[in-house]
């Protein structure tokens, strides 16, 4: 465990920059702070609990172009540039993790691969928890993430700097590092005591896949849904959902997009015969809770949610992921 | 003030007609302070909630449940009950069906002013009323007085109709309004430029999730220009058919795209909209959506002299104007 003497983020933000990285980091907007592609250190700005969008559009962006076509089908090379995420809090470094195991296992994408590669991640520890936060309750801590590769906890004066890999080393052998002192890691786990302290939701997952195994013809989701007004608010901030549409765009001339698609939209399952699957509103809003902490628990073996609390924030209706889960009844009302 | 309101809702709730079936109103959402709408039976009475914090518009819900039998009540404030009419005037709302009990408004909170006022934890508020120009938020058995003008939702302060024009009983003293575009009259003070960057940086941060679309009650249509092939596609429909249909904006999400998606959604709402600003309340990126809609509602005021408390609707009066 390293310390450096000062704000290590905006240093690292402002080395990268100058090694020809292209660097994400927190920018603040009127009221908020996103995840953006910076020129200059100055711009970022740290001091966040946690950005508005997820910063999933790093590697699987909201629309990417696979081919162009014309006269003839030019490919695009799957490529990118060397590029770092710099202040992403654990929960959205685990939101990484599991998009990696869509695009990575079994079939492996290649452009989403060809970003993954060249991605150097440097997390940020939490210093205390928002009022929709509820990551402990989904099996995460908010200040460790052995997924990055340097995480940096901000102590105030100075910075503990923890790496994690080997790109992480390179990066960090460029700063003057000293060891951890006694009392800085005395410090730092005090800080963790008080960011623990300061969760106000949870979310019962005792035994929840076998709950909504039970639970999935219930008329409950039909009462979660009434207010529903199926947009892709929470689809679109969740680091986690990966549902894209692929279309042309342009007749004789044009390009292939992957654009970002949403289970609440109806279209997103109507199939060409004419007949949804998911033609109501309460079966595309149970699907999305079925997504997180079911079918992807079956598939992958963890909950696809990261218990950053997006969804809960920016629901127009105030549908509440942790409210709908923890209510799940015990006994199913036909 | 607001558990007043609260006590004469759930008084009127109790007095309703034998033939209503549901009430749409406001619970309270768990764990937080503001409120959320829910249809409710007429033996749910004591579940019913309201505060400055009851800002969503109950006109989708009222008309999603025209598809079922019996009669509606439903709490509506001022610009509620606008949008009630204008889907009355369109006919998706059987008005004989409704029974409105009307809220004189003094005007909603802004949830995200709120959030960043108050000092409390979201879970530890226990009570947010409004008394007077202050708002009084109880935690902890402490209590935090914050201005009502810090933090009240900046389209009710140009709120043309707080009191319900149409109702079957009325809470609250009427309250006057004013028509006023002093907000858009400053914007249209900018030069071609600043407005063309101020809209392209706007536009820029959209991201498409159309909950703007959805929650808006005026945005009713099956289909909408803005979807991928939308259009009703049957077995039967051939493949060249289906590649035929018109797209007229994909799923891209350039600056240029978005306003065009803002643009054609907007001016679908000329003469039309309610005011009730959930387009922007329910925007994630926070956008100035609002500022759109009014400039149009100020044409459309100047232009045909209309608003849309009249009781025929926009596209008819546009009808019986006189030539030239």
């Amino acid at each position: 465990m390293k310390v450096y003497a000062g704000n290590f983020l905006k240093d690292v933000v402002a080395k990268l920059l100058d090694d020809g990285y292209r660097v994400y980091a927190p920018v603040k907007e009127k009221n908020y702070h996103v995840f953006k592609a910076v020129e200059n250190a100055d711009e970022v700005d740290f001091d966040y609990i946690n950005t508005k969008k997820s910063p999933k559009d790093v590697t699987f962006p909201e629309n990417e172009v696979l081919i162009k076509y014309g006269e003839w089908v030019e490919e695009i090379p799957a490529q990118a540039d060397k590029t770092a995420i710099v202040g992403i809090r654990p929960c959205d470094i685990q939101g990484l993790r599991l998009m990696d195991r869509v695009f990575l296992e079994d079939i492996t994408d290649p452009y989403y691969e060809a970003k993954r590669k060249n991605l150097l991640v440097v997390g940020y520890a939490c210093n205390e928890a928002g009022d929709y936060c509820f990551c402990t309750s989904v099996g995460l801590s908010p200040f460790k993430s052995n997924y990055a590769d340097i995480i940096v906890t901000d102590l105030g004066d100075k910075q503990v700097v923890e790496i994690q890999s080997e790109k992480g080393e390179v990066v960090a052998s460029k700063f003057n590092l000293s060891d951890a002192s006694d009392e800085d890691i005395s410090r730092k786990k005090e800080l963790e005591q008080k960011v623990l302290s300061s969760f106000v939701r949870s979310v019962n997952t005792e035994n929840l896949k076998e709950r909504m195994a039970e639970v999935f013809n219930s008329d409950y989701w039909k009462e979660v849904a009434e207010n529903c007004v199926s947009c892709g608010t929470c689809t679109y901030l969740c680091p986690t959902c990966f549902c894209f549409d692929i279309f042309d765009d342009g007749e004789l001339k044009g390009v292939r997009i992957r654009a970002w698609d949403s289970c609440q939209f109806p279209l997103h399952t109507l199939e060409s015969s004419s007949h949804n699957p998911r033609r109501e509103k309460w079966q595309r809003l149970r699907n999305r809770f079925y997504d997180k902490f079911y079918y992807m628990l079956v598939r992958k073996g963890e909950f696809y949610c990261v218990g950053c609390g997006r969804c809960i924030a920016g629901c127009p209706v105030g549908i509440d992921i942790a409210e709908v889960i923890n209510n799940i009844p015990s006994e199913v009302k036909q | 003030m607001n558990s007043e309101t609260l006590e004469k809702i759930k008084e009127e709730c109790r007095k309703l007609p034998d033939d209503v079936s549901y009430i749409v109103g406001f619970v309270k959402k768990q764990g937080e302070p503001r409120e959320v709408l829910k249809v409710l039976k007429p033996d749910e009475i004591d579940r019913l909630s309201y505060s400055p914090l009851s800002f969503n518009n109950p006109a989708r819900i009222v008309m999603d449940l025209m598809k079922t039998d019996g009669k509606i009540a439903v709490i509506a404030k001022g610009c509620d009950a606008r949008a009630l009419k204008q889907l009355e005037k369109e006919e998706k709302i059987e008005r004989n069906r409704l029974y409105i009990i009307g809220i004189s408004c003094p005007g909603v909170i802004d949830y995200r002013k709120f959030r960043n006022a108050v000092k409390f934890r979201l879970p530890e508020i226990e009570s947010v009323e409004l008394v007077g120009d202050e708002v009084i938020v109880k935690a902890n058995g402490e209590e935090q007085r914050i201005p009502f003008s810090e933090v009240i939702f900046e389209n009710c302060l140009y709120c043309e109709q707080p009191t319900p024009k149409d109702y079957d009983v009325l809470i609250g003293e009427p309250r006057e309004g004013k028509l006023d575009f002093s907000d858009i009259e400053e914007f249209e003070k900018l030069d071609r430029e600043e407005r063309w960057s101020y809209w392209m940086d706007v536009f820029s941060k959209c991201i498409r999730c159309h909950a703007c679309r959805q929650v808006c009650p005026l945005c009713y249509c099956e289909e909408c220009l803005v979807d991928p092939s939308n259009l009703a596609v049957s077995p039967m429909t051939p493949a060249e058919e289906k590649a035929a249909y018109p797209r007229v904006l994909g799923k891209t999400v350039s600056a240029s795209d978005n306003m065009v998606y803002h643009l054609i959604r907007v001016l679908h709402h000329a003469g039309r909209c309610a005011g009730c600003g959930e387009c922007e309340r329910a925007c994630p990126m926070e956008l100035p959506l609002l500022k759109l809609e009014r400039k149009l509602k100020k044409v459309v005021y100047e232009v045909f002299n209309y608003s849309p408390d009249e009781e025929i609707p926009f596209l008819s009066k546009l009808d019986i104007l006189p030539e030239g």
